[in-house]
């Protein structure tokens, strides 16, 4: 009886704890996502929830909704298609601020000049002042 | 999301012969634009980036279609309507997912895997897990566990191949595989990855127009979903239920495989790479999830439409639930529509076939070998080497036991997800991960999913109330992978390079 509670209370538990984990940014957290997040961990939620407690009352007279019975329309529905109109229209409305800015991507792709620079040093002739330099921070860094 | 289930439903059934003029014209249409296709990108690959992961990369609609194509396989058109038709509802929770598993992949993976590709040029999966950790065991590992996973994918695929081209062309099963793995090797080996996208475009698009056309005129036939499920209602309640004949726990159990299980599926995550701005990142789940969508309403539409024809005497009773739709096909619907949609579960198992090839080979030629401490010379060369390899491999397989190639193919989604997820798609978010963590993890995932897949197949042993062991497999993972790092937390802050560091922050 108890366990499929655990896991309708556990995956939504779970699928947005990895979201929250993928798109927390710092000390600034997951900022304005934690609307959407809890509004789709609430869907799941309410949607396994309701699946579970409802009873079975289907029949050729049931109501319908959207041509379903209504807890295979809260299935169907609630769980299939609800989140698609809220999370990747968040994730991308908030793409810029909370997942990834052009200088995000300037910095990565900096810290990757210098680093194949390292590398090219590294190849260079061991007199080179520059390539020795280069060898200590690489030493050190491994030695960490 | 469905490729790993698939293909091995799919071989459950010898689909009936369907070879007429319309359906062999087609589908001969369809083999000339994918060899078209083929000769145009070998002539654009140049390098083993080239060959690995297109180059320069793609554009954001093209890898989305992409993506589509290489997450669904033949059992989102054949097997999974006959799993909506044996076990009504409960069936969707393999398909409900997908509203959430593709952001879900984008906040967790698309953007740190592309950065990492930014910055250390990485081509493989085993490649960030080895960046990540700075540790050639573990990449070595993860190579090891998607090689293992591939093997089934493979050889399962390449019968799936058999089985569709022999029921459009009449041409035997033998032949079929062959066939099949022919025209995917051409433009595998020749084209690599590149010709897998372009391919992988035209498939998707074919499958998502003829997902759509179905969806259409099942409805149209049917007189609209509330029709069709008044006709079920009266005849059979449970099968509208919300979980249908499943129980609870087999349905959620479901739901949590295929959704947490998305992040450590290779042919997906793999392509996280190729994307050529990473910034285009911000459009790319929504395109994605509609695809999938478009691509999933046959999946839906087949199996209920199907039921309520047969409930209400329009179609004969079926001689096995997989038969659904090629018994809507080759009955009700008009052949041209038929045909495309068999051309379609061809594209659907070459797409899959194909990109697994090429992560297999990238896995030999690449991660093993930085495993062991080498580098292969000529990665291009021993790429197409290697490539031609699994594909006879896989071939040969398929023809041998079918049996055997069942078995290796039921469980390649569940090892995936239970040897990556928590060392990737975690790994890449937590600092407190640690290297001992990441093995134990991946090793525990391999080894449990391995002895719980054999025991049930074997009927040793089976988890009760149709709890699947890839579910327990994963859970397993995750708990080894948090207890591990928990015992060996004071390393976890040396295990990180300044550069991974950053991709890990941003």
């Amino acid at each position: 009886m108890w366990a499929p509670w655990l896991l309708a209370l556990g995956i939504p538990a779970a699928l947005g704890a990895i979201m929250i984990l993928g798109a927390t940014r710092g000390d600034r957290g997951v900022g304005p996502l934690k609307i959407p997040f809890g509004f789709v961990i609430l869907m799941l939620v309410i949607g396994f929830g309701a699946a579970l407690t409802l009873p079975a009352t289907e029949g050729p007279l049931s109501r319908l909704w959207l041509g379903l019975p209504a807890r295979a329309a809260i299935v169907i529905y609630g769980i299939g298609l609800l989140p698609i109109f809220v999370l990747p229209i968040a994730y991308a409305l908030t793409f810029d601020t909370q997942t990834l800015s052009a200088e995000d991507v300037e910095r990565v792709r900096e810290l990757a000049r210098v680093n194949q620079a390292e590398k090219d040093m590294l190849a260079t002739p061991p007199q080179s002042v520059g390539a020795n330099e280069a060898r200590k921070r690489r030493d050190k860094r491994m030695a960490e | 999301m469905i490729a790993g289930t698939g293909v091995s439903a799919l071989l459950q059934i010898a689909l009936p012969n369907a070879a007429r003029p319309a359906v062999v014209a087609v589908g001969i249409l369809y083999f000339a634009v994918v060899l078209g296709i083929s000769v145009w990108a070998a002539r654009r690959t140049n390098t083993a980036r080239d060959f690995f992961v297109a180059g320069k990369g793609i554009g954001l609609i093209a890898l989305t279609v992409a993506s589509v194509s290489v997450s669904v396989s033949g059992f989102a058109f054949i097997g999974g309507p006959g799993f909506i038709y044996a076990v009504g509802l409960g069936a969707m929770y393999i398909v409900l997912p997908a509203a959430v598993t593709n952001v879900m992949g984008a906040w967790v993976l698309a953007k740190r895997m592309r950065l990492l590709g930014e910055a250390r040029a990485l081509i493989t999966i085993p490649d960030a897990i080895g960046a990540r950790y700075r540790s050639r065991g573990a990449q070595g590992l993860s190579a090891v566990a998607i090689l293992v996973g591939i093997v089934g994918y493979m050889a399962t695929n390449a019968l799936a191949m058999g089985v569709v081209i022999n029921s459009i062309f009449g041409v035997g099963l033998g032949w079929g595989i062959w066939i099949g793995m022919g025209v995917t090797l051409a433009y595998s080996a020749s084209g690599g990855i590149l010709a897998g996208i372009y391919n992988d475009v035209f498939q998707g698009s074919l499958m998502a127009v003829a997902s759509v056309l179905v969806f259409l005129f099942v409805l149209n036939f049917g007189g609209g979903l509330g029709e069709i499920s008044r006709t079920i209602l009266a005849h059979d309640p449970t099968f509208l239920g919300p979980w249908g004949r499943l129980t609870p726990l087999a349905a959620l159990s479901f739901f949590f495989v295929f959704s947490m299980g998305s992040l450590g599926q290779p042919q997906a995550v793999h392509k996280y790479y190729m994307l050529r701005d990473p910034l285009q990142l911000k459009w790319y789940p929504l395109l994605k999830t509609l695809g999938l969508v478009l691509v999933l309403l046959l999946y839906f539409s087949v199996g209920v439409g199907v039921k309520a024809f047969v409930l209400s005497g329009r179609l004969a009773p079926l001689a096995s639930p997989d038969q659904a739709t090629p018994a809507l096909l080759l009955n009700v619907t008009p052949i041209l529509l038929a045909a495309l949609v068999f051309s379609g579960v061809a594209a659907a198992t070459m797409s899959a076939a194909n990109s697994f090839i090429n992560i297999g080979a990238a896995i030999v030629t690449h991660d093993l070998p930085i495993a062991f401490g080498r580098r292969v010379k000529n990665e291009l060369r021993w790429g197409r080497t290697v490539t031609v390899l699994i594909a006879i491999a896989a071939a040969i397989t398929a023809q041998q036991s079918g049996t055997m190639v069942a078995f290796l193919g039921i469980f390649g989604w569940g090892l995936f997800a239970s040897t990556l997820v928590p060392a990737l798609a975690v790994g890449l978010n937590w600092q407190g991960a640690t290297r001992a963590g990441a093995m134990a993890s991946i090793a525990t995932g391999l080894i449990i999913t391995l002895a719980l897949e054999t025991a049930a197949y074997l009927k040793v042993f089976s988890f009760p109330a149709g709890v699947t062991a890839s579910a327990v497999a994963m859970v397993a993972s995750f708990l080894v992978f948090f207890i591990v790092s928990w015992i060996t937390r004071r390393t976890a802050s040396t295990e990180i390079d300044p550069d991974v560091r950053l991709v890990m922050e941003l």
